[in-house]
């Protein structure tokens, strides 16, 4: 239980001194642009793979329940809602915490299991500004951008059903999708994997950071951190919608 | 200096440092004996302020480190120059840039003066061709050598700390490290590059050291030249040193 409080102190202490350290020097360029590229440009083609199916296999559930009212014209409304808000985010931070998170925990973890970290703080570097910051900003930018891009491919693939499974009109497909992107629905999709990509980059670090005992050390933590970061993500997630709803007066 | 008082340091509940008192001047080279697992990496790591001790104090020049804020440690540091036990290159970089680390951190030299420095520094422990390695690709004994120099192109350490630099490696290896070790701290005390080597292997460390320590349980159970460590009677330590008697 000591232990515990202990380890969410240290984690809190970790996020807040990566937060100040995104707007203070020094900035390690290079390591940033290193990581995005990775986190980003790296995750780009699961993501896309991911949502695809997912937005292809939600039309064709959606398209079939509503057929069965006859409201089938209406699938692209209740696609583009569900994905913007809801599964675009919450899949692409899954997918990127199970690709990058999981990353970032390992190679953290075998830098302080190979003494490295210990070398950066004999240089007098500080690790949270030079390992931690660079992967902190590349989820931050990173994710909401791959779940953007997500978004779309998910909201393509049910174009596909609707037009060639479904045989609807593509047109009136699309012009629902344009009633959902209103501020709302795009601002509440946005704001998600912001903070997912806090929550993961954080996580990831904090237990990586904390490897000990050398192979399966390095197990546990990469467990721990991917494990308790889509629980973390899945929960946030609902928190968020609460929240979300009560700002932006949505009723229920 | 480097002054020890009564320094106790524990991981968990497992007691590992349990009451150290030493005194040591930057230009002495010092050999840190002990078994595996009885805490030597530890006492260097408490020297640099990667650990802090429980209870006790360490001086450096006069100030406590216990106390000191990572920030602060840096300054002390700088006196400081550590090569771990498996050399602990950054294995997402080659070795030029490895050796360039700390050139591209603190100087602001240009690019070119750093190649040629960087290939002379390679060039004294004596493996310039490896330079476009990367650290996975080395053996073990050059991995440590390239430690030695990423080591020294930090600003100039007054004091070198070696973390079994020969241990696993063959003889000839070995004697290599050990002499390069001995080159780095040339020149009459005090003007010159002191040294603390942990390890457990005792001829190396006659090879480079002039004081010796044995860590047992915990404690400094011998200190002394090697004409003292020679005529020791402790029963223990006398099978550890077998090999020299
Ligand atoms: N991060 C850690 N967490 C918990 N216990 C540790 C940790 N690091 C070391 N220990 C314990 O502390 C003791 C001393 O470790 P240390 O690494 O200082 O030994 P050592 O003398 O350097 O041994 P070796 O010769 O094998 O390198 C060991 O018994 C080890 O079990
Ligand atoms: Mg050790």
């Amino acid at each position: 239980m000591r232990d515990l409080l202990l380890g969410l102190q240290e984690f809190y202490l970790l996020c807040i001194r990566a937060t100040v350290g995104i707007c203070r020097r020094p900035f390690y360029l290079r390591e940033t642009i290193d990581q995005m590229d990775y986190a980003g440009a790296g995750s780009l083609f699961i993501v896309a793979l991911v949502s695809l199916f997912i937005g292809m296999a939600l039309s064709l559930q959606v398209a079939a329940e509503l057929s069965t009212l006859g409201l089938k014209m209406y699938t692209g409304r209740v696609v583009g809602m569900a994905i913007i808000r809801e599964l675009g985010p919450v899949a692409t931070a899954l997918v990127f915490a199970g690709r990058v998170g999981s990353g970032m925990t390992s190679e953290l973890g075998s830098m302080v299991l190979g003494h490295q970290v210990d070398v950066l703080r004999v240089f007098g570097l500080d690790p949270v500004k030079r390992l931690v910051v660079p992967r902190l900003l590349s989820a931050l930018v990173m994710l909401p951008v791959l779940t953007i891009v997500g978004d779309l491919i998910a909201i393509m693939g049910g174009y596909y059903i609707v037009v060639a499974v479904s045989h609807q009109s593509g047109s009136f497909y699309w012009s629902q999708i344009k009633d959902m992107l209103d501020f709302k629905n795009v601002f509440s999709g946005t704001v998600k994997p912001f903070i997912f990509g806090y929550i993961i980059a954080c996580i990831s670090c904090f237990m990586g950071l904390k490897t000990t005992g050398g192979a399966r050390g390095l197990r546990r933590a990469t467990t721990t951190a991917v494990v308790l970061s889509m629980v973390m993500i899945i929960v946030t997630d609902f928190l968020l919608t609460r929240i979300l709803f009560y700002l932006l007066g949505m009723r229920v | 200096m480097i002054v020890f008082e009564d320094v106790h340091f524990g991981f968990n509940s497992k007691k590992v440092i349990d009451g150290i008192s030493f005194e040591a001047a930057f230009y002495e080279k010092i050999a840190v004996l002990g078994g595996s697992g009885e805490g030597k990496t530890t006492l260097l790591k408490l020297i640099l302020g990667l650990l802090r001790p429980d209870r006790g104090r360490i001086l450096i020049d006069g100030r406590d480190i216990t106390t000191l804020k990572e920030s602060e440690l840096v300054e002390v540091r700088k006196n400081f120059s550590i090569v771990f036990q498996e050399g602990a290159l950054f294995d997402s970089m080659t070795v030029k840039d490895n050796v360039a680390f700390c050139l591209r951190e603190f100087t602001s030299l240009s690019e070119e003066e750093i190649q040629q420095r960087v290939r002379e520094l390679l060039r004294r422990v004596g493996i310039e061709e490896a330079e476009d390695l990367m650290p996975e690709e080395l053996s073990g004994g050059m991995q440590r050598r390239v430690a030695i120099a990423r080591s020294l192109a930090a600003c100039e350490p007054k004091m070198i700390l070696y973390d079994e630099p020969t241990t696993g490696l063959d003889p000839l290896t070995a004697d290599t490290i050990c002499g390069l070790i001995n080159e780095l701290s040339s020149g009459d005390p005090p003007n010159r590059r002191g040294l603390i080597i942990v390890t457990h292997k005792v001829t190396d460390a006659t090879k480079v050291a002039e004081r010796f320590m044995y860590l047992r349980n915990g404690r400094i159970a011998f200190d002394g030249d090697l004409q003292a460590l020679r005529a020791t009677q402790d029963e223990e330590l006398k099978r550890f040193i077998n090999e020299i008697l």
